[in-house]
């Protein structure tokens, strides 16, 4: 106990060489835990965005793609399917449910997604929990109704019953709006925490509506004009969708209609299964994880590092403490033992202040996050893998000190009180 | 490593944990009275090619019947199996709570995908973590035996995994 004291009171002694080293290791041990952090997080939004949907169909990309547009709204498709083709896996022996999905608009930045009612009855994310209403009702009949996300209505301070105008293309400041056709809000979505919160949702006819005198790829001018009240006495049947998701009756066939979908003799299609698609992307994006962690592991490195030096450093300057300590009695492992305190307190010290600092900074960077990324941080306790990383990091302190501490030891039997100073 | 650890101490306490769990092949998941499959048809068979063009305008192809013959005397026993995970279902973390298990790995596109008799519809509580989709691990169970009842009624091997470990090569 005397040991720590004298430690820490020799620290204080030389406490803007202590803070520094403190801060560096605290910055090294935020950095190490925020990599960590974002990187478990990141997957774990990923993992919960999808679930129960057994196939997912698009145009022919590649099966990471078209899960990232399809679901993550990440991307654009490379193509539209036909209807015809989507009625015909709808109607399959095997098929359960199917959800059409039709994309290319926005809102403020927000994705405007075309579908069915089939989506607030079958799609299920997190641990298969259902959509749900927090207020309003789903869209029905009508095409110019919309559904908006739980953070659509929040950041642009949507209620029920407001009218909005939808924009071409998916650019966050539009230039060419859908300003004839305005939509009214009848529900909004509670929170997912997934893509479904940054997405308006409008059904197919709607969809179709809006585009209807785009027949030249620009808004009709003068009398080709179609207003929404024109709009709804057409046809709005949609002729392409973008991609749908499907609910199989057995999960044993999924192959088997996977085999049948790629190859549909009626236009070329990709049908993937989530899961692999999502194995895939992580196995993509492991190596990008692995290098982040690998500089983020060298930044800690530097940081005890620079702890090793310091205290080595101040060695020489307290060769007279070390003989006075002598001189009242220490052995030489009471010197040795003082300077291995000296860096686990100082590691200790750092890993506590950098676990302070990604609190902090979890704190005043989730809403941005959050509404730019979509990537939720929670303010929770450090988890297992997190701890033992920090226990790593003492240890390795712990086991720096010792090279001072060796030293030192060997200074303090070789000098003993015949310095001159 | 932890991880290895594990899988090595369930493969060396699992012969002496429960004796009565019968490893399985995937050939025992056939019954021995199957029909046998119709003969190989010639991949590239040139006399064919005139036709080619009227295939491809014709409907979708037909795909072989899913509903394979399954081994009804399996219902119930406590198996171990070994096999590739397609995962179906994660949890937030990532764990991999629904999977196929299949005999190989990869959608092997030159041959028709595998037979609902060599397809086992896994489900585990706890969930998996699958790290790269070409390692073979052991799931461990009482199997379920789904009877045939119409051509797409579900048909084939469900199971309950209570344990899943890495496979290794001894």
């Amino acid at each position: 106990m005397y040991l720590l004291r004298l430690a820490l009171a020799s620290l204080n002694n030389r406490r803007f060489t202590a803070l520094l080293t403190v801060f560096a290791i605290a910055l090294s041990v935020c950095l190490l835990l925020a990599v960590e952090r974002v990187r478990t997080e990141a997957r774990a939004s990923f993992a919960s965005t999808i679930s129960g949907t057994d196939l997912i169909v698009g145009a022919r990309s590649g099966s990471v793609n078209l899960l990232l547009y399809s679901v993550f709204r990440i991307g654009n498709a490379t193509n539209n399917i036909r209807w015809e083709s989507f009625e015909h896996f709808a109607e399959h022996p095997r098929v359960s449910w199917a959800i059409p999905i039709s994309l290319g608009d926005s809102h403020h930045g927000y994705r405007v997604m075309g579908t069915s009612s089939a989506y607030f009855d079958h799609y299920r994310y997190g641990r298969k929990q259902p959509l749900q209403l927090a207020q309003g009702r789903p869209f029905a009949e009508d095409p110019f109704e919309v559904v908006l996300g739980a953070e659509v209505a929040e950041a642009l301070k949507y209620t029920l019953d407001d009218q909005l105008v939808l924009a071409h293309g998916v650019a966050t400041v539009s230039l060419v709006k859908h300003d004839d056709k305005p939509f009214r809000v009848v529900g909004i979505l509670k929170r997912t925490g997934t893509p479904v919160d940054r997405t308006l949702h409008i059904n197919l006819a709607g969809m179709e509506a809006l585009h209807i005198d785009w027949q030249n790829g620009m808004p009709a001018r003068g009398a080709a004009r179609i207003d929404a009240e024109q709009a709804r006495q057409l046809d709005l049947q949609p002729k392409q969708i973008t991609a749908f998701m499907l609910g199989l009756n057995s999960k044993i066939a999924t192959f088997t209609l996977q085999r049948e979908i790629n190859g549909y003799r009626g236009e070329p299609l990709l049908a993937i299964l989530p899961g692999v698609a999502l194995q895939e992307l992580w196995s993509l994006m492991g190596t990008a994880e692995q290098a982040l962690f690998v500089v983020s592991l060298f930044v800690v490195l530097t940081g005890l590092i620079g702890m090793l030096t310091a205290i080595l450093t101040s060695l020489n300057e307290r060769r007279r403490e070390m003989a006075i300590l002598r001189s009242v009695g220490a052995r030489p492992w009471h010197i040795a033992g003082l300077l291995v305190v000296e860096a686990f307190s100082l590691a200790l010290a750092g890993a506590l202040f950098g676990l302070l600092l990604l609190y902090i900074a979890i704190a005043v960077a989730q809403g941005p996050l959050q509404s730019h990324y979509g990537l939720y941080l929670p303010l929770a306790l450090p988890s297992a893998y997190e701890w033992s990383l920090l226990a790593g990091i003492l240890l390795a302190g712990l086991l720096m000190g010792c090279v001072p501490a060796w030293r030192a030891y060997r200074q303090s039997l070789a000098d003993g009180l015949s310095i001159r100073l | 490593m932890s991880r290895l650890l594990l899988a090595t101490l369930l493969a060396l306490a699992a012969p002496f944990a429960v004796a009565d769990v019968r490893e399985l092949q995937w050939s025992d998941l056939i019954p021995a009275d199957a029909p046998p499959p119709p003969p190989p048809v010639a991949l590239h068979d040139m006399s064919q090619l005139a036709d080619a063009l009227a295939a491809e305008a014709g409907p979708a192809a037909a795909q072989q019947s899913p509903a394979e013959p399954v081994v009804k005397e399996l219902d119930g026993v406590q198996v171990k199996l070994p096999g590739y995970i397609v995962p179906l279902d994660m949890s937030e973390d990532g764990r991999v709570t629904e999977f196929l298990l299949v005999p190989y790995f990869g959608a092997c596109i030159h041959v028709p995908p595998p037979p609902s008799n060599q397809i086992v519809h896994a489900t585990s509580e706890l969930g998996v973590k699958v790290d790269e989709l070409y390692q073979p691990f052991w799931i461990e169970g009482p199997l379920k035996v789904e009877h045939a009842t119409s051509e797409l009624a579900d048909a084939g091997y469900r199971m309950e995994a209570q344990k899943i470990y890495l496979y290794e090569l001894e």
